[in-house]
């Protein structure tokens, strides 16, 4: 019971440090507006690059720089058309000089196939890239019409794009658009993967910091290291969760009235809607977030028993880092095919089966019968490295500023 | 579990016995077959040169680490770990706290883990912050603290559950003298409570001053053990009386005197730290009080006549001269961080 109970006494510590802590309070409070702005800020610069952009149109077909031209200032883009003969040379030439963003060549045969090139230093931005091929295509296929003697309405509804739709079905769950179930996991693994290696970290630098500040020696002599290991996960953990439930609450109340918020910045109608998750998903989600914390918490944590200074953490967490992303990577793998024989091994083994099972049983991939199962060896499998955590770290109590070999390591787990 | 006496248990008069224990670390012996017996309300005094195996003893005691050998009983038959956690106090030699946490959360924070309450702690926090004088510090974080203002929280951390067993590994190191009086005043106290201080020193000299019984141990062996007036009587050197006197007249006196073979047997230079004249050694069959009066028949004026017991120092000098200046050569090393391999 004392062990229990000591338990407690250190999440409480842990927590307390962390949530009295100014900066603590300030990223609780600051961090959603950081993520937002890490979005929005790189987007909008990219989006003002794309106007105003100066750019000469060497037409050699005669028929359609025009054109081309007009649907360029429909883009806020201030085209100029050259001469044909303008040679290749002087056109780079006056990229170089500033004079011009970029120019678009109209070979002779653009009707016909010839490739029509744009070069410019925006060339590389997939925006200004679409954007062209757009404009381009609606006017080369106009022109293309119009000397076949179709009328414009005839060619706007041959060129009108079929509607197709591809849906989810795995016969237990009502057929759903794939493609936002997808996202659903994708978004919810990908904040799971995001809080573990923030948190983790945390967790590992607290087990570190016991012995830079050399305050191991009396914890261990007042408590068991078991103790002090789970009481650490859960406290660091806990603080990682309060700010977690802090972030989501915002992003959730941003989502919900986000036509209203969006009215505000004088954009009207409504964005994408997200597919509603219902409440067995939610607990599996909930649960897999949780425990998969917890799990990675430990994995952390008996890296930090292993190493005695902060800096060598940055060699020994690879291994547990890795496993993390060979996680992320597989995220095809489950959205592809929930329930083919890889998804199902994958989402049985600890390492991954926070990271996709949450995914797979949206998609309806998974029964809750193995869900069950899953869950049963992650908790397990979180015990056991708490357990190994604790003994390593005991061990390592004698072993300032030397890591142990892998031999001596498998020698202290027997210990 | 009732605090101290637990039900059933048999109560026994010592605080600690230790029985042939053993730790080897890779090829390095860290401690051979030592034993000693704490009794209760006693403070005890392990001493040692650097490399002795004296942290590595009491890490035995508080269960960081585990013999490979022989037994340890705390109080009452309780095992070491978490059955005798409550009841034992602890300040190990590598010094730490958690340098972010205030200093008066700190304590409490080791109060509740050696079992006591939350408010219970607190309170006794705060009295112990008062007592060594940091109370204007309650509510700073450690890190502000000096180094030594620092080791007196660590006091309080080892205090403040009052336990029956107080371990203090060299609790004189880094201490200014007026604090090392602190800490007298403090195991004075704990010793008068009937509660027991079991501390490693090598530091002679304080050891002396507050040591109701030793255990010297080198390279990791029990050199000898007992009460300090016991073995200091029986390490009393032979015979032997220091000798002062007065002025140079009064040395030629004693010279004739001390050429007397059948009184003095031996003169020589006194024993290292001593600041008498010289030292004789009664021949056989003599005793001081002969001496003492042919002196006074002489006509000696004499300073200082005394019968020379060792100094502590000079008894651990004696007993462990060999392995303490091998010791010496190394006193970077901590006591057992040796090579694992």
């Amino acid at each position: 019971m004392k062990t229990v109970r000591d338990t407690f006494v250190i999440a409480r510590r842990e927590l307390l440090e962390r949530v009295k802590s100014k900066w603590f309070v300030a990223m609780t409070l600051l961090g959603p507006v950081f993520m937002v702005a890490m979005i929005v800020i790189p987007a909008l610069i990219a989006s003002k690059s794309v106007v105003g952009a100066k750019v000469e149109i060497v037409d050699r077909s005669g028929a359609l720089g025009e054109q081309i031209a007009a649907e360029l200032r429909g883009m806020r883009w201030i085209p100029k058309i050259v001469p044909p003969e303008t040679s290749y040379e002087t056109s780079k030439n006056r990229i170089r000089d500033n004079e011009i963003n970029g120019f678009i060549v109209i070979p002779k045969h653009a009707l016909e196939g010839e490739f029509i090139i744009y070069e410019g230093d925006n060339g590389s931005s997939q925006i200004v890239a679409m954007m062209l091929e757009e404009s381009v295509r609606k006017v080369v296929q106009g022109e293309r019409g119009r000397r076949a003697g179709i009328s414009p309405d005839t060619l706007d509804k041959l060129l009108a794009r079929p509607n197709f739709l591809s849906q989810l079905n795995t016969g237990s769950t009502k057929a759903t658009s794939g493609l936002a179930a997808f996202f659903v996991g994708y978004i919810l693994s990908f904040i799971l993967y995001m809080v573990i290696t923030l948190y983790g970290v945390a967790v590992m630098r607290s087990v570190v910091q016991e012995k830079t500040s050399r305050v191991m020696e009396l914890m261990v002599a007042a408590v068991k290291p078991r103790s002090l290991m789970a009481g650490k996960i859960l406290g660091v953990g806990a603080a990682g969760l309060v700010q977690v439930s802090v972030w989501l609450t915002m992003g959730a109340i941003t989502l919900a009235y986000r036509n209203e918020l969006l009215g505000l910045f004088g954009v009207t109608g409504a964005g994408p809607t997200l597919p509603a998750l219902e409440l067995a998903e939610i607990a599996v989600v909930l649960a897999y977030f949780i425990i998969g914390f917890f799990f990675y918490a430990a994995m952390y944590a008996a890296v930090g028993a292993m190493v005695s200074s902060e800096q060598e953490t940055q060699q020994v967490q690879m291994p547990v880092t890795m496993l993390l992303v060979i996680g992320v990577l597989c995220f095809q793998v489950i959205s592809s095919d929930p329930r083919g024989t890889a998804s199902t091994v994958m989402t049985m083994v600890p390492f991954w089966s926070p990271l996709l099972m949450p995914m797979r049983y949206v998609l309806g991939g998974a029964s809750l019968g193995e869900v069950a199962l899953s869950l049963g060896i992650l908790i397990l499998s979180t015990a056991l490295v708490v357990r190994a955590a604790a003994k390593i770290y005991r061990v390592g109590v004698l072993m300032y500023g030397k890591r142990p070999s892998l031999r001596e390591m498998v020698r202290w787990l027997r210990y | 579990m009732a605090r101290g006496e637990a039900g059933g248990r048999v109560k026994s008069a010592n605080a600690l016995v230790v029985n042939e224990v053993t730790k080897q670390f890779g090829n390095h012996v860290a401690v051979e077959r030592v034993s000693f017996t704490v009794p209760r309300g006693v403070a005890y005094g392990i001493l040692g040169p650097n490399g002795a195996g004296k942290s590595t003893t009491l890490r035995m005691i508080t269960d960081i680490i585990a013999p490979d050998h022989g037994t340890i009983t705390v109080l009452d038959g309780l095992k070491p770990g978490a059955e005798s956690a409550p009841y034992i106090g602890y300040l190990p030699e590598e010094r730490g706290l958690y340098p972010k946490m205030r200093v008066i959360d700190m304590i409490e924070f080791m109060g509740e883990l050696r079992g006591l309450s939350r408010a219970e702690s607190k309170k006794r926090a705060g009295t112990w912050l008062d007592r060594l004088g940091l109370s204007q510090w309650t509510k700073n974080k450690v890190q502000d603290l000096s180094k030594g203002m620092q080791q007196k929280v660590q006091f309080a951390t080892a205090l403040i559950h009052e336990p029956a067993l107080v371990i203090l590994d060299e609790p004189w190191s880094g201490l200014d003298p007026i604090n090392s009086e602190v800490l007298r005043d403090v195991v004075d106290e704990i010793r008068k409570a009937g509660r027991t201080v079991l501390f490693s020193t090598h530091v002679m000299e304080q050891a002396e001053k507050v040591c109701d019984a030793v255990c010297i141990i080198a390279r990791g062996k029990k050199v000898l053990d007992g009460k300090l007036r016991d073995i200091k009587r029986a390490s009393a050197l032979d015979g032997l009386i220091a000798i002062e006197v007065a002025d140079e007249i009064a040395r030629d006196k004693a010279e004739v005197v001390i050429q007397d073979r059948a009184l003095v047997a031996e003169k020589r230079p006194p024993l290292a730290g001593d600041h008498a004249d010289y030292e004789v050694r009664l021949a056989d069959g003599a005793t001081p009080p002969q001496l003492l009066a042919a002196f006074v028949t002489a006509g000696v004026a004499l300073r200082r006549f005394e019968i020379v017991t060792p100094t502590l120092h000079q008894i651990f000098v004696a007993k462990v001269g060999d392995s303490a200046a091998v010791a010496e050569r190394r006193p970077d090393e901590s006591d057992e961080i040796e090579e694992t391999a």
